[in-house]
């Protein structure tokens, strides 16, 4: 199997947007798209394998060399900080992660002034960089989803969460004060996939790089 | 003993107990390695468990130093630490008790180090390592002695699907001095390279003053790996002297390695910096197909025996033996090597004839235990079968005649009839 490609996709909106951009550089992966509850996919003929796996599993599975090749949102490596390379953003999925708040918080708040707040959030460990980067001393409720409620009955006083389109936030009577990080889709790959198997990696992140 | 109150004795997470059947094969691939390092003409030395903290932090950078684990020493008031890295320890011991040897030094060492981790990563904090040095050499032909050696070893090893992957400190440090960027800024830039992350290494550049031309050498780093049309590559992008000299440096090396015959083992990766703090020039580190750790990792570091108080260029590396073990585990050698040749079962009253044959076979190189404990055959080969023992020796008992013994092969219970005296003869060959 050593001769084999493998690629970590999450289910979802990115898997759909990974077989159109594979299919650009010649590597046809429809069949991912079928509704069957298989997880791992082969192509003899083109020499590659595909697992679909939970988002949040996608750098670990490529951490330990289970795949060669993974597809990720930048939060997830952001939280996580694994061992991988991630050497293309693949521009799609933008989105952005950002500190919300109750719009009737937001009126006269600033947040400069902030010195100890409690927020809830899926991302504990981004959070707390960010915030101890700027001194201020938080309280980290993890949640994991539906985030924008915690703010309405009270559990946090802010949230830090990712906002697309924001109408989630606007529908719930929140606002953005604060961008933290910018977020897209990222190629990542195994440390020792990049080395033992250079020259189909190079190429596929070349061929990639064509069609961002 | 099944009934008997189970004491909840947990260990700390990141350290484990290895049973016979691991640390047989543990055992094996350091066997493997020590043979290697033996032939190449190094000599091993034992480092201590324990040092004090401020005597270890010089040599070790940062990121080690924090990893150390430190505690009180009560007798001397002073901070000792677990060492988190053995070459420190093998610089100050050539530094200091090694002194009025002639150079070069080879040394080879196997140990365990001991580093925190981050919680829940899952990874090991006790590393065990089986690593050499080769002190007081600066020419290219001792980095090349060194590559050369590891690749030998995991050949022995039996690997096949590995890179040895080569980079250099100093092309990477040429880059950085041209550019005089701040030093938040470069330890951000390093970080960032260090993952190949292109758009991150772009969005840092853009906010600083920097020209085009050292923009694009910075950027250019996550690129330059492959194999040795990496160097043409980036002798077009770095044209300041540090940089150019460590593409020469690299060049030389893999010339000489080309005579060992390994250059098919070999990548090379510019953008590799993640070495550890000391390293000064050629740094390598070693890959195997579908594993994410190295399974070693090496360089020279000219500057850290003087740290000790005795200035001489060196290189070396070392083994991961676990990352080894993963990667190897199921290999039929490997696997072998947690078996034992022979149990012997009496069902004669007397133990004399079952100790003298057990003796014979240990002095033929047959590993051989006794049963001693008085259970029936089907019951002692149930015992051989869990404890990998391949063969099981019936002595007395109804499957032979009484000048003979009876030899049944635990995997499939076949089994033969030997006589005794033919079996202490010298050229005996076992029939099963």
């Amino acid at each position: 199997m050593t001769d084999f490609i493998t690629i970590a996709i999450p289910k979802g909106r990115i898997l759909e947007e990974s077989v159109t951009l594979f299919k650009k550089i010649g590597i046809n992966c429809d069949e991912l798209l079928s509704s069957s509850r298989k997880l791992i996919f082969e192509n003899q003929a083109e020499k590659m394998r595909y697992m679909i796996v939970r988002a949040t599993d996608v750098p670990t599975y490529v951490e330990y060399g289970c795949a060669d090749l993974g597809i990720v949102g930048k939060d997830t490596l952001m939280e996580q900080e694994k061992d991988v390379y991630e050497p293309l953003d693949l521009k799609f999925g933008y989105c952005r992660m950002m500190v919300a708040e109750p719009a009737g918080l937001a009126t006269d708040d600033d947040p400069s002034s902030w010195s100890n707040i409690r927020i809830a959030t899926k991302y504990p460990n981004v959070t707390e960089k960010y915030f101890a980067a700027k001194g201020i001393q938080v309280e980290i409720i993890k949640l994991y989803g539906s985030i924008e409620l915690a703010p309405l009955v009270g559990l946090s006083e802010r949230i830090v969460d990712l906002v697309s389109t924001g109408e989630t936030l606007k529908q719930n009577g929140l606002v953005e004060v604060e961008t933290i990080a910018e977020i897209t889709t990222r190629l990542i790959v195994n440390r020792a996939s990049l080395k033992t198997k250079h020259r189909r990696i190079t190429e596929i992140i070349t061929g990639l790089e064509r069609h961002v | 003993m099944r009934d008997s109150i189970t004491i909840e004795a947990p260990i700390p997470k990141g350290v484990a107990d290895f049973l016979p059947e691991k640390a047989a094969k543990i055992g094996y691939i350091e066997e493997k390695i020590r043979r290697v390092f033996d032939l190449w003409g190094f000599r091993r030395i034992i480092t201590p468990m324990l040092e004090f903290q401020e005597v270890m932090a010089l040599g070790l950078g940062e990121e080690l130093r924090e990893k150390t684990f430190r505690f009180d020493d009560r007798q001397s008031g002073r901070l000792m630490v677990v060492p988190p890295d053995i070459t420190p320890q093998v610089a100050r011991i050539v530094a200091t008790r090694m002194r009025d040897y002639p150079l070069p030094h080879r040394i080879h060492y196997e140990g365990r180090v001991l580093r925190q981790i981050e919680s829940q990563s899952g990874k090991s904090r006790e590393i065990f390592q089986a690593g050499v040095e080769l002190i007081g050499l600066d020419s290219p032909e001792a980095d090349a002695e060194m590559v050369a050696m590891a690749i030998e070893v995991m050949k022995s090893l039996g690997l096949a699907d590995f890179k040895l992957d080569l980079g250099h400190i100093g092309y990477f440090r040429g880059i950085m001095e041209a550019a005089g960027l701040p030093a938040r800024t470069e330890a951000l830039l390093r970080e960032a390279i260090g993952k190949k992350d292109a758009s991150a290494i772009n969005e840092l550049l853009e906010k600083e003053p920097v020209s085009e031309t050292v923009k694009g050498q910075i950027a250019a780093l996550p690129r330059l790996f492959g194999g040795r049309e990496v160097l043409e590559r980036a002798e077009k992008v770095a044209t300041n002297d540090r940089s150019r000299r460590a593409l020469e440096n690299i060049a030389q090396v893999l010339d000489i390695l080309d005579i060992y015959g390994v250059t098919d083992y070999l990548t090379i990766d510019l953008g590799e910096i993640r070495g550890l703090d000391y390293h000064t020039g050629l740094t390598f580190e070693g890959f195997v197909t579908g594993m994410g750790d190295a399974v070693c990792s090496g360089g020279r570091y000219d500057d850290l025996t003087e740290k000790y108080g005795f200035p001489a260029p060196a290189t070396g590396f070392a083994f991961n033996i676990l990352a080894l073990l993963t990667a190897l585990e199921k290999r039929p050698d490997v696997e072998a090597s947690k078996t034992r040749d022979f149990l012997i079962f009496n069902l004669k009253e007397d133990r004399r004839e079952a100790l003298e044959i057990t003796q014979a076979l240990r002095r033929k190189g047959y590993s051989t235990a006794r049963d001693i404990i008085r259970r029936d055959y089907d019951n002692s080969l149930a015992y051989a079968r869990r404890m990998n023992i391949l063969r099981m020796m019936v002595i007395g008992g109804d499957d032979c005649a009484p000048d003979e013994v009876y030899i049944v092969r635990v995997a499939d219970q076949k089994g033969i009839a030997v006589k005794m005296a033919e079996l202490l003869r010298d050229d005996f060959v076992l029939p099963v």
